[in-house]
């Protein structure tokens, strides 16, 4: 068991590095261009899918990922989502291909963007309602706390699994949907559709309805940049807490902007991955949005020095500056 | 040329006898007063940077006109602009070399009296009046003009200058940063592209596009390194640094850009050996409104540079200083789509033009006054409006509110392309200075 185990993880260790020395290419290949951040956020997004491949080794440690990215948009708002979540990581990964093919992208409207971002929180209330919704109708043997909190966390609609969906590494260390020479390939949210399925079709239906979802997303992303993050319903858990009141300072982390220094030259709308327009419309001041990933793009992009800033409490930890470099004398 | 068999919709009858006289004559006072310009900036700085030495040759027209010419016999085109919406991205992936023809030719806008009424604004009438006698060599080269309709002056410019080459008019939509301006405006930039295409027999394609983009960047580049260098004690007179960016307007990009870097080389060399250009407690003005155009319009940074007391112009809001490359075109993906949607987006929303409005008016160029006052440290502003710019004129009201309340003064200048209210106007903006100078003592 423990020499399997060390097994995968030596596989894991190969395949990571592998696919970092090939982003490490990509930088190299790329260089001189002003897109540093967003390689450095590539490195990032693979070591935490990494990461979070050793942590899925321990079930606990599943528990425990669910708590950090619940608690975690306090302080960093949905960081998580443009730096950490694996699922980003893999539409990004496409978005680079992309880009590679010198394909163009597609836009969402608006409108429909922004009806999309409200949709995931309905979204949210089916799936952590569904149990109680499903108790009520079938209600177990005696209904208290700990038979919900079972239901829950051990039901057949495992709601919280919903919340860990995009953060599945794409090799899983349990017994996943695909079984290639030893390794389990899973995919986001794949289980919890094979799950679904199951209950309303059989075998065969399940496996094309695991597969139509891969080809939607694989393609969806590929035209739309972070086409899944504009609804996904772990977003919305993390950036529901902002919308507050008494949680107006909320992500500690945020982007700040620069009236005076901004142009509106449109930039920072264009280069945003999932179509914020608050950077580019609000005037000054806090950006004050739940849709941005702080994936920091458009302050990597905006040519004004000083104009957009990534803030931490106060403190300025990235600025956008002029990416022509100015002169170094002052 | 077959513009003589064209009948022409605009344009007066003029005989040949009559149109060699003017020209031989206005060409003169040109040559004349370019040499004066030159002379009189070399004796406010005598220590100038030698990199100057380069663009005073380009500012002298004669020069670079030969080069055109000689481009053109080996079969390049040249396509002129008025206002600087045109996309010179595409013009230069297409291999044409693109010039500014807004002239500023005082005797010109005489001239142009005898096709528009003297209300028109002068800038219009002078480069009526300089196509009408052949004047402005970058007028008489270029194959077309890419015609922006931004002011009423400039759209029927476009329309009197049809009588004589192909006009390719754009429509500048009103309201910069609406979803319907800016798909409006791309469709226009993508006509352009087809028309400019069609023209020089190049195709525009992803590789040259995404060239001539890095090109401007680069140009953009050593742009603002000079501009930062005129952020601290003044290392080069205004007018200096004016030149520099207005010759960007018909020199060869890429040489202005070498050019440029090496003048700012020499700046940073200066400004390590605090070897100003002039005291530095020199006032700090800057100037904003209608755009000053060499070699005649260059009447306000003379006075206010060789002013008693003296001023020094250290940043502007003009568009053809300042305006003209502060903006890069910021591309996310090198996919043609999407540096089509960058040059479009860097013309039509970043700019700071009169023309434009938005759902907050035109704040964009508030907010450049303001960035511009507080980081160059400036002290005084002057606003000036030639006779007929209505839009300029008309945004003075909230500029100056917005300046009152920071405490900045700001000096209304409305003048003429005429030479006859130089003394006058030397009164005026010496008073200017020497309250700016009073007001830094105490």
């Amino acid at each position: 068991m423990i020499m399997q185990l060390l097994g995968e993880v030596l596989k894991l260790t190969v395949l990571a590095g592998l696919s970092l020395a090939g982003i490490l290419v990509i930088l190299i290949w790329k260089k001189g261009l002003a897109t540093k951040v967003t390689y450095l956020r590539f490195v990032i997004q693979a070591l935490a899918m990494v990461a979070v491949f050793y942590m899925f080794t321990y079930p606990v440690w599943q528990l425990i990922v669910l708590i950090v990215i619940l608690v975690m948009p306090l302080v960093l708002g949905r960081f998580f989502c443009g730096w950490l979540c694996p699922f980003g990581f893999y539409m990004d990964a496409i978005t680079l291909l992309r880009k590679v093919l010198k394909v163009r992208h597609r836009n969402l409207p608006d409108r429909l963007n922004r009806f999309l971002h409200n949709f995931r929180y309905v979204l949210l209330l089916i799936f952590l309602g569904a149990p109680f919704i499903l108790s009520l109708i079938d209600p177990p043997p005696s209904l208290n706390f700990a038979t919900l909190m079972a239901l829950v966390f051990a039901g057949p609609f495992e709601p919280f699994r919903v919340l860990l969906g995009p953060v599945i590494p794409l090799i899983v260390p349990w017994v996943g949907p695909l079984e290639i020479g030893g390794l389990y390939f899973s995919y986001p949210y794949v289980q919890e559709v094979i799950l679904y399925s199951n209950m309303a079709f059989s075998e065969i239906f399940v496996t094309v309805t695991a597969l139509i979802f891969v080809a939607l997303t694989v393609v969806g992303s590929f035209f739309v940049r972070r086409v899944w993050c504009r609804f996904c319903p772990t977003g919305a858990s993390l950036a529901v807490v902002n919308r507050f009141r008494g949680f107006k300072w909320a992500p500690a982390l945020h982007i700040d902007k620069d009236e005076e220094k901004c142009t509106k030259c449109g930039i920072c709308k264009r280069v945003c991955p999932v179509q914020v327009t608050e950077v580019y419309e609000q005037k000054g001041g806090k950006i004050d949005t739940s849709m941005c990933m702080l994936c920091m793009r458009c302050v990597e992009m905006c040519p004004y020095e000083g104009c957009l800033k990534v803030n931490i409490g106060g403190k300025t930890v990235f600025k956008s500056r002029n990416w022509l470099e100015p002169s170094t004398v002052e | 040329m077959n513009s003589q068999s064209v009948e022409k919709k605009y344009m007066p009858e003029i005989s040949q006898k009559e149109i060699e006289e003017l020209r031989n004559t206005i060409q003169a006072t040109s040559q004349k007063i370019i040499a004066e310009n030159i002379e009189k900036m070399k004796k406010t700085d005598p220590d100038r940077p030698k990199a100057m030495q380069y663009f005073d040759e380009m500012a002298n027209f004669v020069t670079r006109e030969k080069e055109i010419r000689a481009a053109k016999e080996k079969g390049k085109k040249v396509i002129g602009y008025t206002c600087l919406f045109a996309p010179l991205e595409l013009v230069l992936a297409s291999g044409a070399i693109p010039v500014r023809v807004s002239s500023g030719w005082y005797d010109a806008a005489k001239l142009g009296d005898r096709v528009v009424p003297v209300e028109v604004c002068p800038v219009v009438r002078s480069t009526i009046g300089a196509k009408m006698i052949g004047l402005s060599p970058y007028l008489e080269v270029s194959d077309a003009l890419i015609s922006v309709l931004t002011c009423d002056g400039m759209t029927k410019l476009g329309e009197i200058l049809s009588d004589y080459k192909p006009v390719w008019p754009m429509t500048l939509p009103r309201v910069k940063d609406s979803e319907q301006s800016t798909r409006l405006w791309r469709e226009e930039i993508k006509a352009v592209k087809g028309q400019i295409e069609a023209l020089t027999g190049n195709k525009v394609g992803r590789k040259q596009l995404k060239s001539a983009i890095e090109l401007t960047q680069k140009a953009t580049k050593a742009f603002r390194r000079l501009q930062e260098l005129r952020k601290g004690s003044p290392v080069i007179m205004g007018r200096d640094a004016m030149l520099v960016n207005q010759t960007y307007m018909w020199d060869n990009i890429e040489r202005w850009t070498e050019k440029t870097a090496a003048l700012c080389d020499e700046l940073e060399e200066r400004a390590r050996q605090k070897n100003w250009a002039c005291p530095p407690d020199t006032p700090r003005v800057m100037v904003t409104g209608t755009p000053m155009i060499w070699p005649d319009n260059w009447k306000l940074p003379t006075l206010v540079e060789e002013g008693v007391p003296e001023g020094v112009l250290v940043a502007d809001e003009l568009c053809s200083s300042e305006r003209l490359l502060y903006d890069p075109v910021g591309v996310d993906e090198w996919s043609m789509n999407d540096m089509l949607n960058a040059i479009s987006e860097r013309y039509l929303m970043a700019s700071t033009c009169p023309c434009l409005t938005s759902k907050d008016g035109n704040e964009d160029r508030i907010n450049w006054l303001l960035n511009k006052i507080k980081e160059w440290n400036v002290q005084g502003v002057i606003y000036y409006v030639v006779r007929g710019c209505m839009l300029y004129a008309m945004e003075y009201t909230r500029v100056k509110k917005v300046l009152d309340r920071l405490g900045i003064p700001i000096y209304y200048l409305d003048t003429e392309y005429t030479r006859e209210d130089v003394g006058q106007m030397k009164t005026r903006v010496e008073a200017f200075l020497e309250m700016l100078t009073a007001r830094i003592d105490l």
